[in-house]
């Protein structure tokens, strides 16, 4: 497992390795063996690192590791780059909204040259005696959205289409 | 009701509504928060009192004698668009051979921003120091005064560290400044905690700023030094018991230094920072004082002032309110939201500072020695972030020993 | 366990003779390695930015726990085959470390003719997944190829070990709930479809990957269809109508991340159970080995110097050491794990086979895997020993060794001819893995004595003819012989054809052993039966 940490506008690949001994911290071409123990007082620690004993203050957020340290705070910003590229690829780049089943448009709440954002309602169909509501699969501009209310479509039909995102 | 130092505290509108509902605004009249309020206003009246005001001429009230006014204010001046702000349109003029083209260009240019060509000038002060004086007034014609402050440490034209007294008044001065700011606020009758506040030159000369009505962020280090509690003395007023004290018994007694505690990122031009506060300690010890408004837990958003709390030291010299001034904000953790400890710290350390030689232009002109990376630290948030991080770790964990231990072996 | 006493003097003549020697083969050896990994055609590389693909190395790195090692098999494959075109078979196969679990890896090089199969190249999967099978070690794949190289299809094709072995492993696997998982980085064609098809889970790359039984050209030719890749084949298409395709990801490091995340959700794989010991280095330095081994195979050299330098703490425990002597047999930890060691001290003997099949059935017994050090020239041949029964003591051993049911594991250290090589567990006899040094040489006999032997067939044959033959004419007979029979009993033959799993480095032969018994351990072990012994 890998971190990305930014530290005073530098980005840092990380990683952690384990040999006999203890810790070893991989950063910036340089592997060096490392331990932190906890001492006397709250996120008090003691970071034993190439035979010095540095004494700091640690507190963990989510998304960021704040030390204080020889009298500064430092805020590192982790990332998990695996984590921010899993997100990245749900649902993107979508830009017809397709029939799930055939069925009866009940309303549209939009039309061509609309400004939508993504989860923003288009129209509600019903279908198998259930409604559904379609909402946009990301922001953009609505083009075309062919049914009007009390039409009937056919599975796959595209109920409504974004206009192609811009690079 | 006591209207802290915010907004309420300087809108006459707020202390007519109190005076309506029958409640007792503890602070000065609305007439002199009005008067006070209006820059114009406040600065003729003062200079009309014979106090000293930065030479100045303003074009609308003679349109025809602008130039030759302009002239006599001196160089280097100032000229700026009467309906200006933010800088825009401002120019320094230090030879008269410059004067009315440079008059001329700044009317196209206040013509291009606002619509309006009108100018006037001031007297241009270099490198200025901003010393204020804190008064308190009976209402009865009384005041007292409570000494100086120097708060020419600013960025973004927002005071950061104040001290008192002022490392660059010499006795003399320092009693003509504080008896002018007293007589400033016995021409009004003043009633309350005030503040006015002088742009002071290089060659000693000072000039009146402005008045604050109400009770300053910095006056901490007044209290430290004269031991008033300007608060009780307020409400003392405000309750009609009058001054607590004469003026030969406010004495300064050793020095007190106050550093705001920010919530913003002083290596990115100030930006304010937000999150959540994970962990707070104080300093604690003598001489050392903290008026916070942080707790654990607690949300720094950006709809507030950046400001978290006030460290406020007091030291029986200024070498030594520096010296605990320096080892109180290092012993001061706060962790989840970035803050400017550090940036008040390399402040505290610099030469300029240490020496009494700043004014308000010494954050910009020391920038690059301010904002500087000391010593390379970040092996160590490197490691200490990732022992710290427990997924990290317990991913290296989860992978067998062997396999560990082999490390990148490739065949 | 004792620390075995090493005799080695690393100031003698012949040991810094020898070290000279294996370094230098082994400065060769890096060399081609490092040139079948890398060194290609310009254009391939600009083909591969072209596409913006990533190379199978960097997907490589980008998959596995970094810090941790990658046990690559046979790197050398096919670099005495077709005119060395096709480096390392043109695929990169192994068993790595991701999300803390092993895992064996088949990954397409698409640098080498698009990722093309060649017969090697499917003989190397094929291997790869019958690792796996046997090791029910998951599996993930790592798709990029052109399909089956056409001009060569005969031996692509048809036979059971061929193409269809691929799809066939995989369902076993499957069927053995050993999971699976596909990472679509280009074009899957034809056959190569159903590696992702028959994986538990995929993932197709936008834009590069795409999986179809026809490409876009082969769909014109077949019904006129004019279609582009994307909607035959393409990410958008499989994940979201035809459900061939489980994910797709954005770009590569996406797809690589997602991976580690799937890889994350599978159970652990419970360990079979085998004696372990506190993990220690040898005693003596593994690099020793490079002055140990002699520089003429023909020369002598005690095993024990050898086990001295793979073994934990380099301690030993031999079983009888007073008998059978020319077989060196006992017990040691290998990176903490028991291991039954037999290594030749010379020729097999009736005693030597009979000590052999008796310390089989030991480590079967125990559930201790057996490591074969082979340094076999054969069985003692000659009236003597037939009369003893050296082949019903060679059938014994045999029959222990094949009916083995613990992991098995061999390194050819230096010679392996003839039926030594079978009852030293040779690639015939399931080794998990086998792998060689780089000195080493396999054939049914040695170079001179078969070069001999074939020349006296001919020579004999011509003397019948009543030719006589000077000895230049003699000599010009067998030369060529002896030439051509040195170079296919080499190791780089032996490697090229997936005789075994790889050249090694022999101060890698520790780590490599330790990979693979621990991958081995995700099978259970057996409980000890035999066929019968020829008593």
């Amino acid at each position: 497992m890998r971190r990305l940490l930014e530290i005073g506008g530098e980005q840092i690949p990380v990683w952690l390795a384990h040999t006999g001994k203890g810790y070893v911290v991989h950063a910036r071409d340089r592997a060096v063996p490392c331990a932190l123990t906890c001492s006397q007082g709250r996120g008090a620690y003691v970071l034993e690192l190439e035979g010095r004993s540095i004494p700091l203050r640690l507190a963990v957020s989510e998304t960021a590791t704040f030390i204080h340290l020889y009298g500064r705070a430092y805020e590192i910003r982790r990332t998990d780059p695996a984590d921010r590229l899993v997100e990245g690829g749900a649902g993107a780049g979508q830009d017809s909204i397709v029939a799930p089943m055939p069925g009866v448009v009940v309303s549209v709440t939009v039309g061509p040259g609309d400004r939508v954002e993504k989860g923003q309602t288009l129209l509600v169909i019903e279908s198998m005696k259930l409604e559904t509501t379609l909402s946009a699969p990301r922001d953009g501009v609505v083009a075309e959205v062919p049914f009007a209310p009390g039409e009937g479509f056919g599975l796959k039909d595209v109920l409504a289409r974004l206009a192609p995102e811009e690079e | 009701m006591h209207p802290g130092y915010g907004f309420l505290a300087e809108n006459a509108a707020f202390v007519r509504a109190l005076n309506a509902a029958g409640i007792t605004f503890v602070g000065p009249t609305e007439d002199v928060i009005d008067l006070m309020g209006d820059k114009v206003r406040a600065r003729a009246f003062v200079a009309e009192r014979g106090f000293p005001v930065a030479p100045a001429a303003i074009e609308d009230d003679d349109p025809a004698s602008f130039v030759e006014r302009a002239r006599a204010v001196g160089y280097p001046l100032l000229i700026k668009p009467s309906a200006g702000g933010g800088g825009k349109g401002m120019r320094v003029v230090r030879e008269d051979a410059a004067l009315e083209a440079e008059i001329e260009t700044a009317r196209r240019e206040g013509k291009r921003y606002f619509g309006d060509g009108r100018l006037f000038v001031e007297r241009y002060i270099e490198r200025p120091r901003h010393i204020e004086v804190q008064v308190m007034g009976d209402g009865c014609g009384n005041v007292v005064h409570c000494w100086e402050r120097e708060c020419s440490i600013q960025r973004r034209f927002q005071k950061i560290i104040e001290e008192t007294p002022s490392p660059a008044l010499s006795p003399e001065q320092r009693t003509e400044i504080c008896e002018t700011a007293a007589g400033i606020a016995r021409a009004v009758n003043y009633r309350g905690a005030g503040t006015v506040e002088f742009i002071y030159a290089p060659d000693g000369a000072f000039y009146f700023l402005e008045m604050n009505t109400r009770l300053q962020v910095e006056h901490p280090v007044t209290e430290m030094v004269t031991g008033i509690d300007l608060v009780a003395e307020q409400l003392r007023i405000a309750a009609g018991g009058g001054l607590s004290h004469a003026q030969a018994e406010i004495r300064q007694t050793g020095h007190a230094i106050e550093l705001r505690i920010c919530a913003e990122d002083a290596f990115a031009d100030f930006r304010p920072a937000i999150g959540e506060v994970l962990l707070v300690e104080e300093p604690q010890g003598a001489g050392v004082r903290v008026d916070s408004g942080i707790l654990e837990g607690g949300k720094v958003t950006t709809d507030f002032d950046p400001m978290l709390a006030k460290l406020i030291v007091h030291g029986s010299d200024r070498a030594g309110a520096i010296a605990r001034a320096r080892a109180a904000v290092q012993g001061y953790v706060i962790l989840g939201v970035t803050t400017n400890t550090g940036y008040l710290d390399a402040i505290l350390a610099h030469p300029r500072f240490l020496s009494g030689d700043v004014s308000t232009g010494f954050l910009a002109e020391e920038a690059a020695v301010l904002t500087a990376r000391g010593e390379d630290v970040t092996d160590i948030l490197v490691a200490a972030t990732a022992l710290s991080d427990g997924r990290l770790v317990r991913a290296v964990d989860e992978i067998p020993e062997m396999h560990r231990l082999m490390g990148a072996w490739r065949n | 366990m004792r620390r075995i006493q090493s005799r080695i003097d690393v100031n003698a003549v012949e040991y810094r003779e020898n070290y000279a020697a294996m370094t230098g083969r082994l400065k060769e050896f890096h060399a081609r390695q490092h040139a079948a990994r890398y060194e290609r055609p310009q254009r391939d590389l600009d083909r591969l930015a072209r596409q913006n693909k990533l190379t199978v190395r960097e997907r490589l790195e980008m998959l596995l726990d970094p810090g941790t090692p990658f046990l690559e098999f046979s790197t050398l494959a096919a670099c005495r085959a077709y005119d060395g075109t096709v480096p390392g078979a043109g695929v990169v196969t192994g068993i790595g470390i991701v999300q803390g679990r092993e895992v064996a890896i088949h990954a397409n090089d698409a640098s080498v003719k698009g990722g093309a199969w060649y017969p090697l190249t499917v003989k190397k999967i094929v291997r790869l997944l019958d690792i796996a099978i046997e090791n029910r070690l998951p599996v993930v794949h790592i798709c990029d190829s052109a399909g089956g190289f056409l001009p060569l299809q005969h031996g692509v094709f048809p036979d059971r070990y061929l193409g269809g072995r691929v799809f066939r492993n995989q369902t076993i696997l499957s069927r053995m709930n050993v999971p699976q998982l596909a990472i679509v980085g280009g074009h899957c064609t034809a056959g190569g479809a159903y590696v992702p098809a028959l994986s538990d889970y995929n993932i197709i790359v936008e834009g590069t990957g795409a999986i179809f039984l026809g490409g876009p050209p082969l769909v014109k030719a077949a019904t006129g269809e004019e279609v582009g890749v994307q909607e035959l084949g393409g990410a958008i298409m499989h994940t979201s109508v035809s459900g061939t395709g489980d994910y797709r990801a954005a770009s590569e490091a996406q797809a690589f991340a997602l991976a580690r995340e799937i890889v994350s959700q599978w159970k652990r794989s419970q360990k079979a159970v085998i004696e372990t010991a506190p993990i220690e280095e040898p005693f003596y330095d593994p690099q020793e080995l490079y002055g140990i081994i002699p520089k003429d195979r023909k020369t002598q050299f005690d095993m024990r110097e050898v086990i001295a330098r793979i073994v934990d703490g380099s301690r030993f425990h031999e079983y009888q050491p007073h008998y059978g002597t020319t077989l060196v047999c006992g017990f040691a930890h290998i990176w903490g794990f028991k291991v039954g060691i037999l290594a030749n001290n010379g020729v097999l003997f009736n005693d030597s086979s009979l000590k052999a099949a008796h310390f089989i059935q030991l480590c079967n017994q125990n559930h201790t895997p057996l490591i074969f050090f082979q340094n076999i020239t054969g069985f003692m041949v000659g009236r003597e020993y037939e009369e003893r029964g050296i082949t019903k003591d060679g059938a014994k051993m045999l029959m222990a060794q094949g009916g083995s049911v613990v992991p098995k594991f061999t390194v050819i250290a230096n010679a392996s001819y003839g039926a030594g090589n079978y009852g030293m567990c040779g690639r015939a006899w399931d080794a998990r893995t086998l792998f060689m040094w780089p000195q080493a040489e396999i054939g049914v006999m040695g170079a001179e004595q078969a070069a001999n032997t074939m020349a006296d067939v001919k020579i004999r044959q011509m003397q019948r003819e009543d030719l006589e033959l000077t000895d230049e004419e003699i000599a010009a007979i067998r030369e060529p012989v002896l030439e051509r029979y040195k170079r296919d009993v080499e190791a780089y033959t032996s490697t090229s054809e997936i005789w075994d799993d790889g050249i090694l480095d022999p101060v890698d032969t520790r780590n490599a052993l330790a990979m693979s018994i621990s991958a081995a351990l995700d099978a259970p072990i057996d409980d000890p039966h035999y066929g019968v012994f020829r008593m």
